[in-house]
């Protein structure tokens, strides 16, 4: 017993200080963050000449479209820094397409939760995923993230929840599932849709027998993209769904 | 409870049996004569036809054949799954039970089936491992090798052998993190909560320690064919090798403290049994196999470059239950750890080498097994024109699944996390 | 007033037995009949109670005994609980009776007006003659189960045989009476001796059989449990026939001088195991009648506990514990005998209206169902789980309040023994709480099932609705009701006593339980009081539109089509956990069994199996075994004695003969 009290007095406190300090790059690696052009000026050079590489059309030459975007980092030899601000990775549907490759100026995004604030419940439901979102979003709860010190809980029933975070593509089996989860949710709810498949389906867009989204099952109310996104990325979106976001903050929550 | 093996002594390929698009193939491993055999059986043995059919129907949720079939007075189905957040992922469960004990469970799997095998026909081998390495994120990186390896052997092309010891550089740190996060999960159902948070602080470890290394906390993107591989500098590797040891010694202690917790060890001590004999008839692998007293692991059995040249240790259990299983991967990490080690000392020696795959068993086709954290994963592929014709996977959950219905049974429904936890299973990979 | 109330005793009395006869004419005839009938033995003894004894008709007996119809505070408090119980019987008889012959409702008015007999005999031979008659026609109340299933004749001779045992010791405790009083009248001994020990342990077996107390319980779970007797006739069963078992130990012990300790020992050890394990076999009960028939061994039991506290706090001199105990006890009797009636007029409810007694398969009430039969349900359960304020609470309470007591003692071995019955009937209250959230959550708690509408029957409804009200109003008005019984307590103690009921703090005066002087107090009046002014605000809330906080969604059953939620737990689910915990005591074993051909035909079909968690009552193998032997013992003899040879039987013929003669030589 008090070897255990002596174990953890000497791992000492390993939790993050995000929101209120910004991600640093061990807690989100470049890999995980938004790709982001080196030059703005010349997207469209860039464009053309990473359009063939890009497996998910993320990029074309009207911008780059981060929802789609699986960080294969494949177009990284055709001029894209890797890492935009981690909050950069989430947003509506329309602020993920980065016209041009720069980000959307201040776009206002909804905070459907605002009312509940403070204690938040969030209940995961994999549509069809790979595992590795199931696993960034429930690494929240290990104590680099901690998401417990901002009210943030994961709850094992739906009709406890006010967020739904998907994850994955949503697959044939899946698809009526998904919908009764949302319909077992109390209102006021939300929907989270993270990863790359959870947004467009990511590298399975467009696979036979795969026609579904998550947003033409239910209504989402917020995008994190990435394959997958990292923990701290999924951590913001959740409290962007409640107005305590860093941007909307300053950093303080 | 279930039925004696066929005549003839032989183990039945049954589990083992994987179908692809378009016929069977049929990969035995003879675990008393220490072989293995690829061949296309003479015929399908009745017992086999389930699982055959099982396969075939692939895309949709369906009834793994598992089960015995229980009536009685008071007996019902009890529905878990699809979707709940005891099991992080969506698959189902239907428990036979008169209450309190469970009578049978049938998994129920194919929900989250991506249709990954037939996807990848008629990409390129590049664009195909892209959706394979999504096949388990998990796994991820036995998954990328697998599939490299196979497309290697059916081009008949020379791997430099830095390639191949980068694999599985990435693939024991995966293993890894799987079994640290296995035991974290054990702890999460045996509500050992510090024990839980220190074991969950320590796979986070492990990803962070995959991200400095491959540059993706899940090694996607790390591996592409035609030598594209990421190369580890003397740095990454010096920097590698000491945070490992820190972590060995961390990881060594928290196991000292976990052995000594009973609402740790008492609630996986005899739970979940599986017999060496059905361990054996079902075809288990990985460590469920090793776990039940069958000493098999593909990097000693079966190895390729690097394990031919590293020394392995085998962790083998005699048990067959929770613990067992839980103590075997327990084992594993730590071998894993030094499996790293040695490979970091001797990386230079091996820069430069190339290694020539053996000839595939026919032209265009390559078979790779290896030894995924959870078990003996197989891919077969076929390709033509450079592109990929025909894919075949087999994985170590698809085999497990009825070993875990098989260990329930008769189970209390309070033991249905642990022995879910200690069998490594995931439904990504089993449906793909 | 007398004259009155001996008039009203002797028109009830026949009026019972005139049921008979007019249900031949017409069944409603009968039942309507009885139900006058038990109205007025209701207020005869209502008379008795509150003015004293009265006697109808004396006559001089057979063999020149003097015999009476007599009323005394002891037997009005037994009348007056029989017949609440049957005013509501027999009302939900009337609708209840759809047998195409009248013979139930025939045998239904024999059995009432012979237990009528045995509460108002004053001699031992009458109320022999009453007993048997008793015995014999709730036999026939069994047989016409409907439909008659096959182990209905087995069940009902299993009743048979238990109540002529019953009979049988009840006899040899009447002889032994006889042979310390001289006679046959129901008058007090004074000279104690060794021969009253034997009236009292042969007393308490005979009366203890028809109680279904341990080890006898098998005679009152296997007849009503197996055979699926009527649900009139399961209520009559259950609450009256053993409320005459447990009048017939209190007349004995009121006629008997005051006996050793060790009388109550027996009765607390007897009492509490039959309270354990009724509570247990409750638990574990999936018929809707067979359940509340176990809880009636736990209920008897029960009586039995607080039985004994009375008879050891007299014999080690502690007055004020002997008073409540004594008082528990009968509060215990009327407040079982109203709440069993109530819940097997419901089981019989359930049936009609679901077709079934298995609780697996009710699935609660049909839509439609009436409010006033679910409340019943609910009423009844709850007091038998001892809710608050409802009159299985008080009585439940005054019983583990009295053993509470036991350090009073002055002997180790009866203080420790005290403590040993506390914790059995404790855990018993446990258990029966399981059974009866079972019951009340398989039947009226489950969501309603959408079958085709059933029509409501206040036919049925209503009567249960109304002994529902009477076991609030025993609850609530406890104490006042406990003073109304001091002259039956009085009887049986021989001297005036004074209900235990006092004020305390702000409760007014006799608003208030109190055992000993004061050691626990309790006043369910006030408790109701309170309980219903909790409720007030809340309604006051909602009445004027306060916002409810609701967040209403529909029933989540993890990701599957609602429909796949159809087969859900099942009532033998909700308690097998206590089946494998309890596997030493309840002798579960699973018996698994391969169903269908050795070996699957199919291609890859999964074995199937059989599978039957079965709980074993010990004594029902123990019985079993007797039965066996007694059979191998008829059978063996009658190979060896009867062989079917005329040279043996000739043999016989002579040595008889023989001995005759030898004996007549000698007597000469």
């Amino acid at each position: 017993m008090s070897s255990w009290v002596e174990r953890a007095w000497k791992k000492g406190i390993v939790t993050t200080s995000y929101p209120a300090e910004p991600a640093t790059e061990e807690e989100a690696p470049p890999s995980g963050r938004a790709p982001q052009v080196a030059d703005c000026s010349s997207f469209a050079a860039f464009a053309a000449a990473a359009e063939s590489h890009c497996p998910t059309r993320a990029i074309g030459a009207s911008g780059l479209d981060q929802g789609k975007c699986i960080r294969c980092s494949r177009c990284l030899p055709s001029g894209f820094r890797a890492a935009a601000e981690l909050e950069a990775a989430s947003g509506g549907r329309s602020s993920l397409l980065w016209i041009d490759g720069v980000p959307p100026k201040s776009t206002a995004a909804p905070a459907p939760l605002a009312p509940i604030g403070r204690s938040i419940t969030v209940f995961l439901m994999d549509a069809g995923s790979c595992n590795a979102c199931n696993l960034e979003v429930l690494a929240l709860a290990n104590p680099y993230y901690d998401a417990h010190r901002l009210g943030i809980s994961f709850t094992n029933s739906p009709r406890h929840a006010d967020v739904l975070v998907v994850v994955g593509v949503p697959t044939a089996g899946l698809v009526e599932p998904l919908k009764r989860t949302y319909e077992a949710m109390p209102s006021p709810k939300a929907v989270l849709a993270v990863g790359a498949c959870a947004i467009d389906g990511g590298i399975f867009e467009n696979t036979p027998g795969l026609d579904s989204t998550v947003r033409s099952v239910v209504p989402v109310d917020l995008f994190v993209s990435g394959c997958p996104p990292p923990p701290l990325a999924v951590l913001d979106g959740i409290l962007r769904l409640a107005g305590r976001d860093r941007t909307r903050s300053g950093g303080s929550p | 409870m279930s039925a004696p093996p066929p005549a003839g002594g032989s183990v039945p390929a049954r589990a083992l049996t994987y179908v692809d698009a378009e016929r069977t193939l049929a990969l035995r491993t003879d675990y008393e004569r220490k072989e293995t055999i690829f061949e296309r059986p003479p015929e399908l043995s009745s017992e086999d036809l389930g699982l055959v059919e099982h396969w075939q129907a692939r895309g949709r949720p369906h009834r793994l054949p598992v089960g015995e079939s229980v009536e009685g007075y008071g007996v019902f189905t009890f529905p878990y799954g699809p979707v709940t957040m005891g099991v992080p992922e969506s698959g189902a469960f239907d428990i036979r039970t008169y209450g309190e004990r469970v009578l049978e469970l049938v998994p129920e799997v194919g929900y989250k089936s991506r249709r990954i095998a037939s996807a990848v026909v008629g990409r390129v081998p590049a664009d195909a491992l892209l959706r394979v390495e999504r096949f388990a994120g998990n796994f991820s990186a036995s998954h990328a090798a697998a599939f490299l390896g196979a497309v290697e052997v059916a081009n008949g092309i020379r791997v430099p052998e830095e390639e191949l010891w980068t694999r599985a550089l990435a693939q024991e740190l995966q293993r890894v993190y799987n079994h640290v996060r296995l035991i974290a999960r054990v702890a999460e159902a045996a509500s050992q909560n510090v024990g839980l948070a220190q074991a969950h602080a320590l796979a986070e470890e492990s990803l962070r320690l995959m991200a400095r290394t491959f540059g993706h906390r899940w090694a996607f993107g790390a591996f592409a064919p035609g030598n594209r591989f990421r190369r580890l500098g003397p740095d990454d590797r010096r920097a590698l090798g000491e945070r490992l040891r820190a972590y060995d010694r961390e990881f060594a202690s928290l196991w000292e403290l976990f052995l000594g917790s009973r609402t740790f060890i008492d609630r996986i001590q005899s739970t979940a049994l599986v017999s060496r004999a059905d361990a054996i008839r079902w075809g288990a692998v990985g460590p469920t196999l090793r776990a039940s007293g069958v000493a098999w692991d593909d990097r000693l059995r079966a190895p390729s470059p690097p394990y031919t040249d590293l020394f392995v240790p085998l962790a083998q259990g005699s048990e067959g239950d929770a613990l067992a299983r839980v103590l075997v991967r327990e084992e594993e990490v730590r071998s894993s750890l030094l499996l790293v080690e040695q490979m970091l000392d001797r990386w230079t020696s091996v820069r430069g080498g190339e290694y020539v795959p053996r000839p595939p068993v026919e032209p265009g086709r390559g078979i790779v097994r290896l030894e995924a954290p959870s078990g003996d994963l197989v891919y077969d592929v076929r390709l033509a024109d450079g592109r990929v014709a025909a894919l075949g996977v087999r994985t170590p959950s698809q085999v497990n699944w009825p070993l875990f219905a098989l260990g329930m049974r008769g189970a209390v429904f309070t033991d249905f996390h642990f022995a879910l936890e200690s069998f490594g299973l995931a439904f990504a990979d089993t449906d793909g | 007033m007398t004259n009155i109330a001996g008039v009203l005793l002797l028109v009830s009395v026949i009026g019972l037995f005139a049921g008979a006869p007019l249900a031949i004419l017409s069944r409603r005839l009968g039942y309507a009949v009885t139900l006058v009938a038990s109205g007025l033995l209701v207020a005869t003894a209502i008379l008795v109670l509150a003015y004293g004894p009265v006697t109808a008709i004396s006559w001089s007996g057979v063999i020149a005994e003097p015999e009476s119809m007599r009323l005394d505070g002891l037997s009005a408090f037994f009348a007056l609980t029989a017949g609440i119980v049957w005013i509501g019987t027999s009302a939900f008889s009337l609708d209840y009776d759809h047998h195409d012959t009248p013979w139930l409702a025939v045998a239904y008015s024999l059995t009432l007006g012979s237990i009528a007999i045995v509460l108002t005999s004053t001699n031992f031979l009458v109320f022999l003659a009453g007993w048997e008659a008793m015995t014999l026609a709730s036999y026939w109340m069994i047989l016409e189960a409907t439909g008659r299933p096959a182990r209905t004749f087995s069940a009902a001779f299993v009743f048979l045989a238990f109540g002529e045992g019953s009979s049988l010791l009840v006899a040899l405790a009447i002889a032994a009476f006889y042979s310390l009083s001289g006679g046959f009248a129901m008058t007090a001994i004074t000279v104690a001796g060794p021969v009253t020990s034997l009236v009292f342990v042969a007393a308490l077996l005979g009366f203890g059989l028809k109680m279904g107390i341990a080890p006898f319980h098998m005679s009152e779970w296997l007849p009503i449990a197996h055979s699926s007797a009527p649900s009139n006739a399961s209520a009559v069963l259950s609450s009256t026939l053993t409320l005459a078992g447990v009048y017939g130990l209190f007349r004995l012990l009121t006629l008997l001088p005051e006996g050793p300790s060790w009388w109550g020992g027996l009765l607390l050890i007897i009492g509490a195991i039959s309270a354990l394990l009724g509570a247990l076999f409750a638990a574990v009960s999936e018929h809707a009648k067979g359940l509340p028939a176990y809880s009636t061994i736990e209920n008897n039991g029960l009586i039995l506990v607080a039985l004994g506290v009375a008879l050891i706090a007299r014999a080690e001199d502690v007055p004020t514990l002997f008073a409540f105990a004594l008082f528990a006890a009968f509060f215990q009797a009327l407040a079982h005998a109203v709440t069993k009636a109530t819940l097997f007029l419901c089981a019989g409810y359930i049936e009609r209206s679901t077709g079934t007694v298995d609780l697996n398969r009710v699935r609660g009430r049909p839509k439609g169902a009436d409010a006033a039969a679910s409340g019943a349900i609910l009423v009844a359960s709850l007091s038998l789980a001892a809710g608050p304020p409802l009159a299985g609470f008080v009585s439940e309470w005054m019983i583990l309040e009295a053993l509470f007591q036991s350090f009073r003692f002055s002997v180790p071995a009866l203080q420790f023994l005290g403590l040993l019955a506390g914790a059995a009937v404790a855990l018993a209250a446990g258990l029966v709480v399981v059974a009866m959230v079972k019951f009340l959550g398989f039947t009226v708690l489950w969501k309603p099932v959408a079958t085709d509408r059933t029509p409501r029957r206040w036919g049925l409804s209503t009567p249960i609705a109304a002994l529902a009200t009477v076991i609030v109003a025993l609850g609530v008005l406890s104490p006042w009701i406990l003073q109304f019984l001091t002259p039956a307590a009085s009887t049986f103690a021989g001297y005036s006593l004074t209900a235990p009921v006092s004020g305390l703090l702000a409760v007014p005066n006799g608003w208030s339980i109190v055992s000993g002087s004061p050691f626990g107090i309790l006043s369910p009046p006030a408790l109701a009081i309170a309980l219903v002014l909790g409720l007030v605000p809340p309604l006051i809330y909602f009445a004027f539109g306060g916002p409810r906080k609701e967040r209403p969604t529909p029933v989540w059953s993890s990701g599957r089509a609602p429909s796949a939620a159809e087969e859900t737990y099942t009532s033998f689910g909700y308690s097998t956990g206590m089946r494998i915990m309890l596997r030493g005591l309840l002798g579960t074993r699973e018996i698994r069994q391969r169903a269908g051909p050795a070996i699957a035909a199919e291609v890859a079909t999964p074995e199937a199996y059989n599978v039957d968690l079965e709980v074993l009552d010990v004594f029902k193998v123990v019985y079993d075994s007797l039965v066996r032997a007694a059979l191998w013992f008829a059978d063996g003899l009658k190979r060896a004695v009867m062989p079917g040879r005329i040279g043996r039987y000739l043999a016989y013929i002579l040595v008889i003969v023989l001995i005759v003669m030898v004996y007549t030589a000698l007597a000469l």
